[in-house]
């Protein structure tokens, strides 16, 4: 294939693996950065939201639609799993991380349970270009925007909202914002539902161009959770940056040698970047 | 200790221009300390001076960003914790940290093992002796006393028979009773030829307890003296008082 | 029958649970029970047993580096599989060789060893630890799988790695050399599998009982404490953690041997996750908890699997982890001990008071 053809292949690989890598891991960041909770379940939502998704397009709603139902149905299931499990971990992280390990595996099994090992999903909308050898559906740059204005409502709900202001004064030091008023429990639990809500509309966009089964979550939850360690507690700068790095890595590699070695020198290289810096990318642009 | 000594013995413990920058925060600013071998040292300032920054650097907690560090003649400033301690260092921080699931014998056992399998129970009462916790060796760390757990921790800290100590605020949270028992041991062991440097905020204990004093400032020596110099300097209680 | 006793006393301490005789026969009755087990039980039963015993060694493999020293090691999978391959690919190159499977079971012990040095000192002496080391090496599991899979059409000699299907065409253990080689089949497997179980358990409770267990337990309730007090804990760290993956890859190369194969999905997400549902639930600060946890979940997931569904059945076992983590965050065995300890206070005190009560001399003193 002609040079241009190559790179616009590569580009294309790189900002898909992009806009997958934010998406997926914008819930889990948010939650991480807020609370130091690392919820293995993340993978699950994402899930959740596709399944919502997929039924209700199924069901005949316009896509748009669709895809918000699945966002709102993870975000219950992430208010059900925050008041009845997570609220009592907060300050046993590891405990945490092994307790949404074994969400994870319930609700996977009850997908399966409950729809089986397939489900038919959604055609991917909006066709596709070409260019001489090259062709890509248009869908994907769209999940770029789609994950990039999600970014954007993310920020302006941390930076210009009175619950935003509560959140980062909590996320700062609980006890302080405790002591002037701030109901912390509150906070967590609607950032914790935010998060999952976040996953939810990430499943639902990726709907359309993955399989939906029970398992879905499983492809997504180890890239998502090292996104996000990556980029480190700074959710707005940090996660975008990892997702930016990792995807050059990723989309280096599958063009390489395809899907497996992309994932693999994925991870390879945050753990190298975990251990030259356990605090992230953040760390680079907070001035001390 | 007269001033000659202190001067002529070979120290035991020196640093030479100790720096440690944080980002744009310099936390200790070109420290040169001397200390000779069994000489009891406090080390005092307001908060902020960069005390507890200056011990850290001393155990290899923090690396410097300049300046060496001297212990027993040999350069450590590169050297990792666990080697100074090795070298015959002991630490205490000021955050107490005994085990606290841990039986107080068992606390004691975890240093005394370090370099044999059991340590001697003999040793283990010795030093149980010491700080009045001979009735108490079954006791869960956690169920003692915060004064109790200090000299637990003290007494973990004096089991390997360093050469050097450094205590960090011994005393915080201690009752009068208390504070004078510490002032006992503390002068116990630099009879036994210990030297040790203590940082305290407590001037009653720093009154019965100090033969020369270094006063920190915003990270720099600030002055040196014997206790009855540095209540007289004005200086002195000015900065304590606050230039905010 | 004191110098017996005596003896025992190596084995005993408060790092593990069981210092009484009482303890001990019932430890030799449970034993016991097991091995009689094959001869009440069919060959089909004994199979089944087989591998709930050898998954034991994974969940005594991340007691001793969780529980014990307080490592996050989420990757004890990892270990156990490279402990498989290896004996699927040393033994099915070696096995018309020598006749024997003798140093593929070897390199399946030191191969994993040798991986978590690496893994190991890349990690501790690099200041990784806490949730960071948990990441990592869930990661590196992940990444095995990923690359076991990705074997299609791969051979390693006579061996065909298979891909996601792994390989099926390993041989049994066979211990010995040439015509007198002794190949393990299904009942002497058991056998086997129980001698070095038991030798295990006995060899972690003389090991944790004594001074390594104590500087181990250092490690975990403060690490930073115990380098203050001259330990090397990045040395210390990576040696827990080289033997616990041993010790898994132990587990997997009789694991692989057992069911002469192996493949990737033990290194996958869902099936890694099992042993630290069992020791969770059991009690990962105990030997006998992950014991217990490990073989009990087994247990409970194939008769669930088998009466209700395989699915229903996780999901059971998955709604009991996460219940026990709330409830019981230390597990359920220590619970029990605590339990039975209190009941054992209670019945002294009992006894005390009555032996007080029933003594005239004891009130009254000496009535001359």
């Amino acid at each position: 294939m002609p040079l241009i053809e190559s790179l616009l292949n590569v580009l294309s690989v790189i900002v898909s693996s992009f806009s997958t890598l934010l998406l997926a891991s914008l819930g889990l960041a948010i939650i991480f950065g807020m609370m130091g909770i690392i919820n293995l379940a993340h993978g699950e939502f994402i899930m959740v939201g596709a399944y919502g998704a997929a039924i209700a397009n199924q069901q005949g709603m316009p896509l748009a639609i669709s895809m918000l139902v699945g966002g709102v149905l993870a975000g219950i299931v992430g208010l059900i799993t925050e008041r009845l499990v997570i609220q009592y971990l907060y300050d046993r992280p590891i405990d945490s991380m092994v307790a949404t390990w074994g969400i994870s595996i319930i609700l996977t099994k009850i997908a399966l349970v409950a729809f089986g090992p397939n489900f038919p999903g959604i055609g991917t909308p909006f066709g596709s270009v070409r260019y001489g050898g090259f062709s890509a559906s248009i869908y994907r740059p769209v999940l770029a925007v789609a994950a990039i204005s999600l970014l954007v409502v993310t920020y302006y709900l941390f930076m210009n909202t009175e619950f935003g202001l509560h959140a980062r004064a909590t996320i700062q030091d609980a006890d302080t914002a405790r002591s002037m008023g701030i109901d912390t429990t509150r906070v967590y639990a609607i950032t914790f539902v935010f998060g999952s809500m976040l996953a939810g509309l990430a499943g639902s966009l990726f709907a359309p161009i993955a399989t939906v089964s029970p398992t879905l979550g499983s492809s997504y939850i180890i890239e998502a959770f090292v996104t996000v360690i990556v980029g480190g507690a700074n959710v707005l700068l940090g996660t975008p940056a990892s997702s930016a790095l990792l995807s050059l890595i990723n989309g280096g590699g599958s063009q390489w040698g395809g899907t497996l070695l992309g994932r693999v020198l994925l991870l390879v290289a945050a753990i190298l970047m975990i251990r030259i810096q356990p605090r992230g990318l953040s760390s680079y642009f907070i001035n001390r | 200790m007269t001033d000659t000594d202190r001067r002529t013995s070979d120290p035991i413990l020196e640093t030479d221009g100790l720096t440690k920058r944080f980002g744009g925060l310099v936390a200790v600013d070109d420290v040169d300390f001397r200390l000779a071998p069994g000489e009891l040292r406090c080390l005092i300032g307001p908060n902020g001076a960069g005390k507890s920054t200056f011990f850290k650097m001393l155990a290899g907690r923090h690396s410097p960003t300049e300046g060496t560090i001297t212990f027993k003649g040999e350069d450590i400033t590169d050297a990792l914790p666990h080697e100074r301690i090795r070298r015959g260092m002991s630490i205490k921080f000021q955050d107490v940290s005994v085990y606290p699931e841990l039986t107080v014998t068992e606390n004691l056992q975890i240093p005394l093992q370090r370099d044999r399998k059991r340590a001697p129970e003999q040793r283990v009462d010795e030093l149980l002796g010491r700080i009045s916790l001979r009735e108490k060796r079954t006791v869960i760390a956690d169920e003692l006393s915060h004064g109790e757990q200090q000299w637990l921790e003290i007494a973990m800290a004096i089991s390997l028979d360093p050469d050097l100590l450094l205590l960090d605020e011994p005393t915080a949270g201690m009752t009068i009773e208390e504070t004078d028992e510490t002032v006992n041991l503390i002068q116990s062991l630099t009879a036994e030829g210990m030297a040790v440097i203590v940082v305290e905020h407590d001037i009653s204990f720093v009154r019965q307890i100090a033969e020369w004093i270094t006063v920190l400032h915003n990270g720099e020596v600030f002055t040196e003296g014997t206790v009855e110099e540095i209540e007289a300097d004005e200086d002195v209680q000015r900065i304590y008082l606050g230039e905010e | 029958m004191s110098r017996l006793s005596n003896s025992l006393r190596a084995f005993e301490g408060q790092h593990t649970i069981g210092n009484s005789r009482r303890f001990w026969i019932g430890f030799c009755l449970a034993v016991l029970l097991v091995l009689l087990f094959p001869f009440v039980a069919g060959v089909f039963s004994v199979i089944q047993m087989t591998v709930f015993l050898i998954w034991i060694f994974v969940a005594l493999s991340l007691t001793l580096v969780w529980g014990y020293t307080g490592i996050f090691s989420f990757g004890q999978n990892a270990f156990f599989g490279v402990g498989g391959y290896l004996f699927a690919i040393v033994g099915g190159n070696l096995i018309e060789v020598t006749g024997a499977t003798n140093v593929a079971l070897l390199a399946a012990i030191l191969a994993p060893a040798l991986f978590a040095a690496l893994l190991g000192y890349f990690m501790f002496y690099g200041r990784v630890s806490g949730v960071y080391v948990a990441i990592i090496t869930l990661s590196v599991t992940l990444i095995l799988e990923l690359i076991t899979s990705s074997t299609t059409g791969v051979t390693l000699g006579r061996v065909d790695l298979g891909g996601y299907n792994g390989i099926n065409t390993v041989p049994n253990l066979t211990l010995g050399y040439g015509e007198t080689a002794f190949s393990f089949g299904p009942v002497p497997m058991y056998y086997l599998v129980v001698v070095l179980l038991v030798a295990l358990y006995l060899g972690l409770r003389y090991v944790l009982n004594g001074h390594t267990g104590y500087v181990l337990i250092a490690i975990r309730e403060d690490e930073a404490r115990t380098e203050m007090f001259g330990y090397d804990i990045r040395w210390l760290k990576l040696q827990a953690f080289t033997a616990s993956a041993a010790i898994a890859g132990l587990g997997g190369a009789l694991y692989t041997a057992w069911g002469n194969f192996i493949s990737p999905p033990v290194m996958g997400i869902l099936v890694a996750a099992l042993p630290l549902i069992w020791v969770t639930v059991g009690g990962r600060q105990t030997l006998l908890g992950a014991i217990l946890g490990a073989f009990v979940l087994q247990y409970l997931d194939t008769t669930l699997a088998s009466s209700l569904n395989s699915d229903y059945a996780v999901i059971v076992l998955g709604i009991i982890f996460v219940v026990s983590i709330l409830v019981l965050p230390n597990g359920v065995i220590p619970q029990i001990m605590t339990y039975l300890n209190d009941r054992a206070t209670d019945d002294e005190h009992d006894e005390q008071n009555a032996q007080e009560a029933g003594s005239p001399t004891a009130i009254g003193g000496d009535e001359n």
